[in-house]
């Protein structure tokens, strides 16, 4: 446990963390300092102003609230006519050469200037003489547009690019009402997060080109899940919004805090892969190519199984904790073997070391808590003999050339189970549409053996059963997820001390005493 | 009335060069300086009463006791010369005609401070001063005054020149240390203070380049031989430079607390002939103005223009005769503010270009009363809300225009610019 201070708030005392600014430490309890240049995970600028703060007392009596650590005693002034009106001043300075073109803004409704100027400000403009013209909508790389008469010069970008990513593409240049963000010439933003600085952007400065003009944010849920677009985990926010006559939509992925796992940032390969949740989806079962509904597609594949000598179900790293117990169990009952085949998942030299993984499976670290053999000798192994391959969200064309598949398939009968029009499954005798994970509940195993879970998400007109439904529809015997919860408590050793139906937002380490700790 | 304490070998041909100026006493104090331990000599300065002499007055002996104590640190010393504030034009004379001065100053600062390496940041614009400074350096290496042994000494000191690139808010220290530093001229939020984390994260001292010039006259003299110069709490002596409407503008040397209207007379010749006195900037740009009945009352020292709400700074005196139009003053004043912050902050970033719009907006004859007002306010918006004090610069010399000139300022809105007297 930190440290605890005492200290004042308007003449309320309160107990905060000691050793952290103002901003921080106050703001834990639920009292609020403006600011717009300050971002926990870049430190204190100090070029704002906006959390400038009285201390009564104080040496000196005004100090920025984001370079001032919570002290013992410390009396803090932030309801003072002389602080209202510095806040006020502040907002004013920084609206005089803004466009206030909210209405066409991708920033509005998640705004810091509109929201400090509704909390602290509210005046009319006093600005009777022509504001400074800047340039807008330059394209700065990465899929990053700017707005410099919108930016507010905190610099919280250029900071991002040199102390998180540490490519400085972004700089400041020039000084006074000409100092712009701004790249070098012919030397746009040039790493795997460069996205990361729309978010960071507390104004509408900074707009993503593939969200732009999309959806006004206060119309878009915020759910928070996991992505899949690798081992990492990040934890992310799923924006999506079901207009008028329309279906449920995704629009984009943010990152969503998680100290233990991603921070505030998430790479921007994972942040589009919100595009595989919407595109290019298996949304109706077919029989031998022939479209037909899903009850005919389940006893196709009931058909299928019974009628197979031998039967392998082939099943993705990327699928859930839950999902991958209840294939188990019915490969059990079924008499057949379970494959986690999935060498093309991993691309080998692509992780760097922060968030990126080679792995681009979400969930592989299961394997091993289940014992599925994902090495291509244990399939080759379970495919002799066998006449049946059911592919579930497995996309064995990412492990196997056109040519070997085409030779397995000579022998064998290809079912796949799956929420993507991957070209495998054109080659399939059935095809069965499931839910993806955006639409389900699950849990994940990180990279780092962090055990996170993800909920519901989108909820679409017409819903595709879940994986664990249809499988359950296939002659499975777990119902849902909670009963695969029930179930891989008895059945996996490490996760026996842990209450599956309440996973913390911060996840848990299968690898470390936190188990452990957590139980206790 | 002027003197020559620091001034002294200013007017001797080739003073710049090390034999010249070692005839003429350069460099004899070391001998006596290295006999001293280094607190000895931080205690002859303080005694001095010697001040910051780049504008803050700030007691340069003080300053140096606020080094860290047992510091396993290097230590530095910047030495200031990025003299950009507008009407001032002390420093220069120094480096040009009398370097050696200097850079003894810079021994003596350094083995009282117990540095190895002086930074002496010059305003990229002294092109001249530049080359004549390297020079000098260039002979006290070769002299051995620099390099590894100091004067014969068991003492290293290196100085390095480092020029500035244009930009008046590395004047500021921590901006001056960010610049030499290799970044972009930023002023730096305090604390940490410069004497506990400076250059490159260590203690450094930044002084003015005439603070560092006195130490050798205070030195080989005491600090009695240069406290006999000047007031009780301003000793000394100080490089003016008057300029603005007088028959003989310049640079002239006099103990502090000296009445201003005298030296405008006696020193700078007083007025042109039919013209009457409207005001008075004492020691800069940034300082408030006064106004002729202020000035009468005035000394040259920092307790009487504090009395009077102004400030020393830098002993650049401008003389405002009748013919001066206060708000076209006003207009080029924040015009230079504006051009020269730094765009950090938000109200100094945002607010001098909307307070140039408005005296813009006035002179066009397009203002209004509320223009005068808001023009008012925002110098106290603005105003100590920063990181550095260029902004306070600013809004506190404008603000004293506002007060005391506003009738000027109202002539502009009621149509038509105030009557002045004629070139």
């Amino acid at each position: 446990m930190a440290d605890k201070v005492k200290l004042f708030v308007n003449g309320q005392e309160v107990e905060v963390e000691a050793g952290k600014n103002l901003i921080d430490a106050i703001g834990a309890v639920g009292i609020e300092i403006p600011h717009l240049c300050y971002h926990p995970a870049l430190g204190a600028d100090g070029n704002c102003r906006m959390c400038l703060v009285g201390i009564e007392d104080g040496r000196p009596p005004l100090v920025p609230a984001c370079k001032t650590r919570a002290a013992e005693g410390m009396k803090v002034q932030l309801d003072t006519d002389k602080i209202k009106k510095i806040q006020r001043d502040i907002m004013e300075f920084e609206l005089i050469n803004h466009p206030i073109d909210c209405p066409i803004c991708d920033q509005a409704g998640e705004c810091k200037l509109q929201d400090y100027y509704m909390r602290y400000d509210g005046q009319p403009s006093r600005m009777t003489v022509k504001p400074v013209l800047k340039a807008k909508k330059m394209d700065f790389g990465c899929g990053v547009v700017h707005d410099q008469e919108r930016c507010v010069l905190c610099a919280r970008c250029v900071r991002f690019t040199r102390l998180i990513t540490k490519t400085g593409e972004l700089g400041i240049v020039n000084r006074t009402d000409y100092a712009r963000v701004n790249i070098f010439p012919g030397r746009p933003l040039n790493n795997r997060y460069a996205l990361n600085v729309v978010d960071l952007c507390p104004v509408g400065a900074m707009t993503s080109r593939d969200f732009r003009f999309k959806q006004r944010s206060w119309f878009l849920t915020k759910s928070p899940s996991i992505c899949h677009g690798c081992s990492k985990g990040c934890n992310i926010y799923i924006d999506h919004n079901r207009e008028k006559y329309k279906d449920d939509v995704i629009y984009r992925f943010r990152p969503r805090l998680n100290e233990k796992v991603n921070g505030y940032f998430m790479c921007d390969e994972g942040r589009m892969t919100y595009k595989l949740e919407n595109e290019n989806r298996l949304d109706t079962p077919s029989v031998e190519g022939r479209e037909t509904d899903f009850n005919e597609g389940v006893e196709a594949i009931r058909r299928a199984v019974s009628q197979a000598k031998k039967t392998v179900i082939l099943v993705s790293p990327s699928t859930s904790l839950e999902q991958m117990f209840a294939l188990r169990q019915f490969a059990n009952a079924i008499n057949a073997s379970v494959c986690g085949l999935s060498d093309g998942y991993i691309k080998k030299g692509d992780g760097d070391g922060y968030l990126i993984q080679d792995d681009k499976a979400a969930n592989r670290a299961s394997f091993a808590l289940l014992g599925i053999d994902d090495t291509k000798a244990g399939f080759d192994a379970a495919m002799n003999g066998a006449d049946l391959l059911v592919c579930v969200q497995n996309d064995l064309g990412k492990s196997l050339t056109d040519a070997e598949i085409d030779q397995l398939l000579a022998t064998v009968k290809l079912v796949v189970i799956g929420n993507s029009r991957i070209p495998l499954a054109a080659k399939a005798a059935v095809t069965l549409p499931v839910a993806s994970y955006s639409e389900d509940t699950g849990s994940v195993v990180n990279c780092d053996g962090r055990l996170q879970r993800y909920e519901v998400a989108v909820v679409k007109n017409q819903p595709q059963p879940t994986l664990i439904q249809a499988v359950h529809l296939l002659g499975g015997e777990v119902k849902n997820a909670q009963e695969a919860r029930v179930g891989l408590q008895a059945a996996v050793p490490v996760l026996q001390d842990i209450d599956l139906a309440k996973i913390p937002a911060e996840g848990i380490a299968l690898t470390d005493n936190e188990v452990a700790h957590v139980a206790a | 009335m002027q003197v020559q304490v620091l001034s002294a070998r200013f007017d001797i041909p080739d003073a710049n060069k090390i034999e010249i100026a070692k005839q003429h006493g350069a460099y004899a104090t070391l001998d006596k300086v290295f006999a001293m331990q280094p607190e000895e000599i931080i205690e002859v300065v303080k005694a001095s009463g010697l001040r910051g002499r780049g504008g803050a007055g700030f007691p340069t002996g003080l300053k140096w006791s606020f080094l860290p104590k047992n510091i396993d640190k290097p230590v530095y010393l910047a030495v200031n010369s990025d003299e950009s504030e507008p009407a001032t034009f002390k420093d220069r004379y120094i480096l040009v005609r009398d370097p050696h001065m200097l850079i003894e100053g810079i021994i003596i600062c350094c083995y009282a401070i117990k540095s190895h390496a002086a930074y002496i940041y010059i305003r990229g614009e002294y092109t001249t001063q530049v080359k004549v400074l390297q020079a000098a350096i260039d002979e006290a290496y070769a002299a051995g005054y620099l390099g590894d042994t100091v004067a014969g000494q068991d003492f290293k000191l290196d100085i390095t020149v480092h020029r500035g690139a244009g930009a008046y808010v590395c004047g500021e220290e921590t901006a001056l240390l960010e610049s030499i530093e290799g970044r972009k001229g930023q002023p730096r939020s305090k604390p940490p203070f410069p004497a506990v984390e400076g250059l490159y994260g260590c203690p450094t001292i930044i002084n003015n380049v005439q603070s560092i010039a006195s130490l050798p006259f205070i030195l080989t003299n005491g600090a009695d031989a240069y406290k006999a110069y000047g007031t009780e709490k301003s000793p000394g002596t100080h490089l003016f430079g008057i300029s603005g409407l007088v028959k003989k503008p310049g640079m002239y040397e006099l103990p502090l607390g000296l009445p201003l209207l005298e030296v405008i007379e006696k020193v700078a010749g007083g007025l042109r002939d039919g013209r009457t006195l409207k005001g008075v900037i004492p020691g800069g740009s940034s300082t408030p103005v006064l106004t002729p009945e202020e000035a009468q009352t005035v000394t040259l020292d920092y307790e009487s223009m504090a009395a009077h709400k102004t400030m020393f700074g830098s002993g650049g005196i401008v003389v405002l005769d009748d013919t001066v139009d206060m708000v076209k003053l006003v207009e080029n004043l924040i015009s230079f503010y504006h051009h020269e912050s730094c765009g950090q902050c938000t109200p100094c970033r945002e607010g001098l270009g909307w307070m140039l719009k408005i005296v813009k907006k006035i002179i066009r004859g397009e203002g209004n009363a509320a223009d005068i007002d808001l023009l008012t306010e925002l110098c106290d918006n603005i105003e100590m809300k920063t990181v550095c004090v260029l902004s306070a610069a600013c809004t506190m010399s404008t603000r004293s225009y506002l007060n005391k000139f506003r009738h000027e300022f109202e002539a502009y809105v009621n149509g038509g610019a105030p009557a002045q007297a004629a070139m």
